[in-house]
């Protein structure tokens, strides 16, 4: 980032969601380099003190794809593109199919406004901006990826920086501002089901043969489910049991009552968490988990750091969360005989190309390292694809704009998005036990002043939003942060129900649940809903398929 | 599992390889994507419904079932 002179942010608020990278990046904007910011909402980044973005592409929910199409329009177009960098390093044949693509009118800044309603000028200035960088990097966060096309925008985003030649190099590239500490160390220990770790597919035959001989037991070649496709299989009935480890399903995935229906349908549901959260209140075991200040083990960063967590005091409940899960394996009839967590990383290490010089005593030597870290980068890999890509040519692929299938109408006049706070994480488990309360005691309902008086709505005033999928009462925050037609909450308390009004849309290729767009009407109410209404008075959820 | 979702997720993906001109790779792009990334109760329950005339599906969709290959029997197999 020191070396960035353009960074355009897509679909994540720094300043709100990772404090440290925005402050270091608030401070190489002070330092002169230029902004843009791709976002449904005014986020504290547009303007700030010292900080002032040069342009807001605030656009539509859901119209993500429509926007990096229209910027790639004008790269191509305006002739802004760095033909010998694609010669060299990009299949030549999809960067022409790609190049006769967004050509197209149909691609246009004027044509798409009409879709992501930014005006086409804006468009036009923030690509010539980027193309011009030098350096041009790219951060784009949950806004981008959780949408029914947010695949489709990660292949744009990687369509444009290679376009531009902004990929392989210090100052430039494309970067995931993950949505917690560590999703990036539990992606790269294959917490997929279809890859073991270092992105290896199962059906590969020789990776599996590596573990089933380290581990001496028999490996399955095929994908297994996915947390969404988990819950339709329980209730058909065909998928009957779950361990969860330090995640709170039942507040934190979307629409609410099919999740709930679907953990009541289990037959054994453990839980493994330092607090008993919503989704503990459907468990057959709750197991004790430890903080990340009562065990010692590893966190990854967005830039492939792997840095130590070191324990610094015994785990309050006796045991780390990887004792846990040995005395469970050992229960189960498969022993382990770890003492250490540094065995476990010196196993991942013998197993995993990219982490084969990895170890407890480099990572203490070192401080950190960034991976791939093996024989010929002993000490890591500060910056990837130098000088050709990891996959070999880059290959650009073809990104239309498909609307999602939650739309508007007369019944869910608007669009509802969600986010999140600096001073509350995540769904809260942690940070509502803290002083952090006096800061942000409630998710609010943020809704643009005209939507509001045409509602006859007023500041703090206790509004139903119903959805396709259900509905919740907020309290309401008047604001022009968000656009007309736009409305915004956090997802940080389980009263809120937040998610009970979001749907099972999903990602085409990930199933990543679609939060960032849900059609909603917003009505003032004098009650909470029926369902926070039970919720307070502690009634069971109702029963799978009610 | 519900089959209206399995029709769902088909013609999602199928959706977005249709960007594609050439539909062969379009639809064996389909295909790919769902070998790699469906367990095996996914894929026969969408094959099964192919086969029972697939009703709901695109047809890029339909053309990527048909060249799917049978999931293993056993267990999640």
């Amino acid at each position: 980032m020191q070396h960035a002179d353009v960074m355009m942010v897509i679909g994540a608020s720094p300043t709100e969601a990772h404090p440290v990278f925005a402050s270091q990046m608030k401070r190489r904007l002070r330092e002169g380099a230029r902004l843009i910011v791709v976002d449904p909402r005014g986020i504290p980044l547009v303007r700030s003190p010292h900080v002032e973005a040069d342009y807001h592409l605030r656009l539509k929910p859901g119209t993500n794809v429509a926007v990096i199409n229209a910027l790639a329009h004008v790269v191509v177009t305006e002739g802004l593109t760095k033909e010998q960098y694609i010669a060299d390093r990009c299949e030549q044949a999809s960067y022409e199919t790609w190049k006769k693509f967004v050509s197209d009118p149909v691609n246009s800044p004027e044509a798409m406004e009409k879709i992501s309603g930014v005006p086409a000028e804006l468009i036009r200035g923030a690509a010539r901006l980027y193309a011009a960088g030098p350096n041009g990097a790219i951060y784009y966060g949950l806004g981008v990826t959780e949408h029914s096309q947010g695949t489709t925008m990660v292949m744009g985003i990687a369509n444009l920086a290679m376009a531009t030649g902004n990929l392989g190099r210090e100052g430039v590239g494309v970067s995931p501002l993950r949505g917690q500490n560590n999703v990036q160390g539990s992606c790269d220990m294959g917490s997929f089901p279809h890859e073991y770790s270092g992105y290896r597919h199962v059906s590969d035959d020789a990776t599996r043969l590596l573990f089933e001989s380290m581990w001496k037991v028999q490996l399955g070649s095929e994908p297994g489910l996915r947390i969404p496709n988990m819950f339709e299989a329980a209730l058909d009935g065909s998928f009957r049991g779950m361990y969860i480890q330090g995640e709170d399903l039942a507040q934190s995935d979307p629409n609410t009552s099919h999740v709930t229906a679907a953990l009541s349908a289990l037959e054994c549901l453990v839980i493994q968490d330092i607090f008993h959260n919503e989704t503990a209140k459907f468990a057959h075991v709750f197991l004790p988990g430890s903080s990340f200040l009562e065990k010692d083990g590893t966190f990854t960063n967005a830039e492939r750091r792997i840095s130590r967590v070191r324990k610094v005091i015994e785990p309050l409940a006796g045991l780390a969360d990887w004792e846990v899960t040995v005395r469970l394996s050992n229960a189960l009839g498969y022993p382990m005989n770890y003492t250490h967590p540094s065995q476990i990383m010196d196993e991942i290490a013998a197993l995993t190309p990219t982490f084969t010089g990895v170890s407890y005593e480099k990572l203490d030597r070192l401080g950190s390292i960034q991976w791939p870290c093996n024989e010929k980068t002993p000490d890591g890999t500060p910056t990837m694809h130098v000088g050709s890509f990891v996959r070999g040519k880059g290959k650009f692929y073809v990104t239309a704009y498909l609307p999602t299938n939650e739309r508007t109408s007369s019944r869910f006049p608007l669009l509802l998005t969600t986010g999140r706070v600096l001073t509350q994480y995540n769904v809260g488990a942690q940070t509502r036990r803290t002083a952090n309360m006096a800061w942000h005691s409630e998710d609010r309902l943020e809704i643009h002043p005209h939507d509001a008086e045409a509602r006859g709505i007023e500041h703090g005033d206790w509004v139903g939003v119903t959805s396709r999928a259900g509905d919740t009462v907020l309290r309401v925050e008047i604001t022009d942060r968000v656009a007309t037609g736009v409305v915004y909450t956090t997802f940080h308390f389980p009263e809120s129900g937040a998610n009970l009004i979001t749907t099972d849309n999903s990602d085409w290729a990930t199933n990543c649940p679609e939060y960032k767009v849900t059609a909603v009407q917003v009505v003032k109410v004098a009650q909470p809903s029926a369902w926070q209404l039970r919720r307070q008075a502690k009634i069971p959820a109702e029963p799978a398929g009610s | 599992m519900k089959i209206e979702s399995l029709v769902a997720m088909a013609n999602d993906i199928a959706a977005f390889f249709d960007s594609e001109p050439d539909k062969v790779v379009a639809s064996e792009g389909v295909r790919f994507h769902i070998t790699r990334y469906w367990d095996p109760r996914m894929r026969r329950e969408i094959i099964a419904h192919v086969q029972a005339g697939g009703a709901g599906m695109c047809a890029t969709a339909v053309a990527a079932i048909k060249a799917l290959a049978p999931p293993p029997n056993s267990s999640n197999q």
